[in-house]
């Protein structure tokens, strides 16, 4: 003899698969590797490195407060990075705000030849051979770029190249807001 | 990593063995990290200055993610960024931090995606206690179906003695000799 | 996750065949567990988590895999909230009975499988709802796993000793006493054989004998000799089904103790050894005796010699590698692998300090392979019971109603 059951409870499989798939659906357009950083609308970690270019000159963070400017992670060894330098060389030239290089578990020498041959458009590069800064801003995948403003916070982090969309479409809109 | 073309290493005249060519420069940065006096001539040491703080940053490396990687521990990877962190908890260690330093010091830099162990807080509260509470839950549903089936039961009838069919047949099988009859 | 949906599929079926109760659950775990791998599929290869077998992070193949997965497994949940109404109660069984028992067991597995689901899954729900990114990984599951599993792994020696419609649990408390005394005895002991007390072992080993001594308790209960037979006729008689069981149980006992004890006690050390130098490994030692050189097909090899030892006699020689191929520029490390019944040894040549002496790596992991023994055990016992008499009713007597009742 057949019993109906509660209808509803029959359905609930169903519904929970329906989430699930919304979910995985979602997920499809997400990038499970990349990490946001801790660091957005906090001080941006002191640093004081040697320069790149200058073995005896200092690059202090400190020196940049009242500024809007970006810092770049870059290394020679870093391919991906060779994509977005000529998007940074042609901002630099046109734009208002310094862009500082974070020269990232290198060699003075192969960095140097490196700017040479794809351009500098850093007002300078500091030298961080061990990392250590380079921990301290939560950089993990080279090359990432910071935008921070006057009073030294960090308001924005790019992971990955930096692209003429990007560039256009956030960097220089925030740039502007954060100029005042 | 750059890569160099193989062959582009040369071979030192008077070098007789390959592997002693391969192997030059490793001696002389190893030997840095390597216990050396106090070990007995046999008992081979361990490497590392302090064995008991590399097993402890080893302990906390392994709850850790390795950013670069696919999926490693920080304890288990060999990728650049594995190696600088694990330094900068041996260093930490010896500091004297507390392990909840010491994640901290990583969380602050790197957010909760490089904790294996997913901190306990307002967002990971289903996660944490999602596991229980079906468990609990489940339980319960189950208790409270079966008696609603065994009072759906009752009301058709079906009562818990054998109904005489049933009482036949298992007195016939009881009877049978063939080796099936089972026991419960 | 399939695994757990389909052994508790399989013990949802022992029901449904005896009772023709729970029919509508047996169906709905049966979709469970294929949709389950279905689903594995799609979170391995569309790049969803991270993972070494993911397409391009194309997002079109996932998106293919998805209306798949909606197809199979939306459909079967549509059709069975459709037809599960109609199928009747099936026959009674009280609250404390097997029966009820292997429900319980399906409550937990499958609330183990959802802890799985959700521990996987939960980062993506976290980062789609913009809530956070954060990691989830073996810390979290082996918190959560452990103490939902104990409970089934309790029920795997009461279960079988419970009657079918109304279990006698003092009965059964009675019977258990001696499996029980056995079991409290190995916890205590047996850590202590291998060197060093830990309750993690302990409780462990307590599992591990709790199954394997009721599983005994049960089997001597059917074969010991009475005015029905002796032990020889008894065992003849035991139902395959039966037996692949007990065959089953036991081998995930032996599966635990291999966990527990590779956890409990294995060794792990880098150390630095020149000609001569000695390591301890657990009862062994490994005693490095130098290097050879050498040309394989294709590559250069320097070979370490290192002589395992017991109570000062050498057992065997280990000859762990480093290869040099010609095509590249770093060498290969082949690591020597001894296995044994009671553990494995594993050494690893790393770099050289000196003229003589490298960096070794030296793993001790005993009882490592009683977790695939454990497995194949368990494998035994399905085809132990896929080969039962039962299942060929073509071949058997006039009188289906005599097997309806029969067995296991």
């Amino acid at each position: 003899m057949a019993q109906s059951r509660k209808s509803l409870t029959v359905f609930l499989p169903l519904a929970v698969f329906l989430v699930l798939a919304w979910f995985l659906y979602k997920g499809l357009y997400l990038d499970p590797r990349e990490v946001p950083s801790p660091l957005i609308d906090k001080p941006a970690p002191d640093f004081r490195l040697e320069s790149l270019s200058t073995p005896g000159r200092i690059v202090d963070r400190k020196e940049m407060l009242g500024k809007v400017w970006l810092l770049n992670t870059w290394a020679s060894w870093c391919v991906a990075c060779r994509e977005e330098h000529p998007v940074l060389v042609e901002f630099s030239r046109t734009a208002s705000i310094p862009i500082v290089g974070l020269n990232y578990k290198d060699t003075r020498v192969d960095g140097m030849r490196w700017l040479a041959q794809f351009g500098n458009p850093y007002v300078d590069s500091a030298f961080d051979q061990a990392g250590r800064v380079g921990i301290d801003y939560g950089v993990y995948a080279v090359p990432e770029t910071f935008l921070i403003d006057k009073q030294g916070v960090i308001r924005f982090k790019q992971i990955g190249p930096v692209t003429p969309e990007l560039l256009q479409n956030t960097l220089v809109p925030l740039i502007q807001r954060l100029n005042g | 990593m750059t890569l160099r073309a193989p062959g582009t290493h040369r071979r030192a005249i008077g070098q007789r063995s390959f592997w002693q060519w391969r192997y030059r420069h490793a001696a002389a940065a190893l030997l840095l990290g390597v216990a050396l006096a106090g070990a007995s001539a046999l008992e081979a040491p361990e490497v590392g200055d302090n064995p008991a703080a590399e097993r402890h940053m080893l302990q906390l490396a392994a709850e850790l993610r390795c950013l670069q990687c696919q999926n490693q521990t920080l304890a288990d990877s060999n990728a650049p960024l594995a190696v600088d962190l694990r330094q900068e908890i041996r260093e930490l260690i010896a500091k004297g931090q507390t392990d909840q330093q010491i994640k901290e010091y990583l969380g602050a830099r790197y957010g909760d995606f490089v904790f294996y162990r997913p901190p306990v807080q307002g967002n990971t509260l289903l996660l944490w206690f999602g596991p229980a509470l079906l468990l609990v839950g489940g339980l319960l549903a189950l208790y409270i179906t079966l008696r609603r089936r065994l009072a759906r039961l009752e009301a058709e009838g079906v009562t818990a003695e054998l109904s005489d069919a049933d009482a036949r047949r298992a007195q016939n099988l009881l009877d049978e000799e063939n080796g099936e009859s089972s026991l419960s | 996750m399939p695994w757990l949906a389909g052994t508790a599929l399989m013990h949802s079926l022992a029901v449904t065949e005896k009772r023709s109760g729970f029919k509508v659950w047996t169906v709905l775990l049966a979709i469970f567990a294929f949709s389950l791998s279905l689903l594995g599929t799609f979170l391995v290869r569309s790049g969803v988590l991270t993972s070494v077998h993911a397409f391009a992070s194309d997002p079109r193949r996932g998106v293919f895999i998805l209306l798949f997965l909606g197809v199979v497994i939306g459909g079967s949940l549509a059709l069975f909230a459709w037809r599960a109404p109609k199928v009747g109660l099936g026959e009674r069984f009280e609250v404390i009975s097997r029966e009820s028992m292997l429900l319980a067991n399906n409550v937990l597995f499958l609330g183990a499988a959802a802890s799985v689901l959700l521990g996987t899954l939960y980062p993506l729900l976290l980062d789609a709802l913009g809530m956070g990114k954060i990691s989830v990984g073996p810390p979290y599951f082996d918190t959560v796993f452990v103490p939902l599993m104990a409970p089934a792994l309790f029920l795997m020696g009461i279960g079988p000793l419970a009657r079918w419609r109304k279990a006698n649990l003092p009965e059964i408390a009675a019977r258990l006493k001696w499996a029980a005394g056995v079991s409290v005895l190995c916890a205590i002991a047996v850590p202590f054989l291998e060197g060093r007390w830990s309750f993690l072992v302990a409780l462990g080993v307590l599992v591990a004998a709790w199954i394997v001594s009721s599983s005994l308790t049960n089997l001597w209960s059917r074969v010991r000799p009475t005015e029905g037979g002796n032990i020889g006729t008894k065992l003849a008689a035991l139902p395959r089904g039966y037996l692949g069981m007990l065959a089953a149980h036991i081998g995930v006992a032996v599966f635990i103790v291999g966990i527990t004890l590779v956890k409990g006690y294995e060794v792990e050390k880098d150390v630095r050894m020149d000609t001569g130098d000695t390591v301890e490994l657990g009862p062994y030692t490994a005693r490095f005796s130098g290097t050879s050189e050498g040309t394989g097909p294709n590559y250069l090899y320097l070979r370490g010699q290192f002589d395992i030892l017991r109570d000062g006699k050498v057992v065997r020689t280990m000859h762990p590698e480093k290869r040099q191929f010609v095509s590249k520029s770093e060498p290969m490390t082949n690591a020597a692998i001894a296995t044994g019944f009671t553990g494995d040894l594993y050494i690893s040549m790393g770099e050289p300090v000196s003229k003589t002496a490298w960096v070794v790596r030296v793993y001790y992991k005993p009882f490592i392979d009683w977790i695939w023994g454990g497995c194949l055990i368990m494998a035994c016992g399905g085809v132990l019971a896929l080969s039962d008499r039962r299942y060929r009713l073509e071949r058997r007597s006039a009188n289906p109603s005599a097997l309806a009742g029969a067995t296991a």
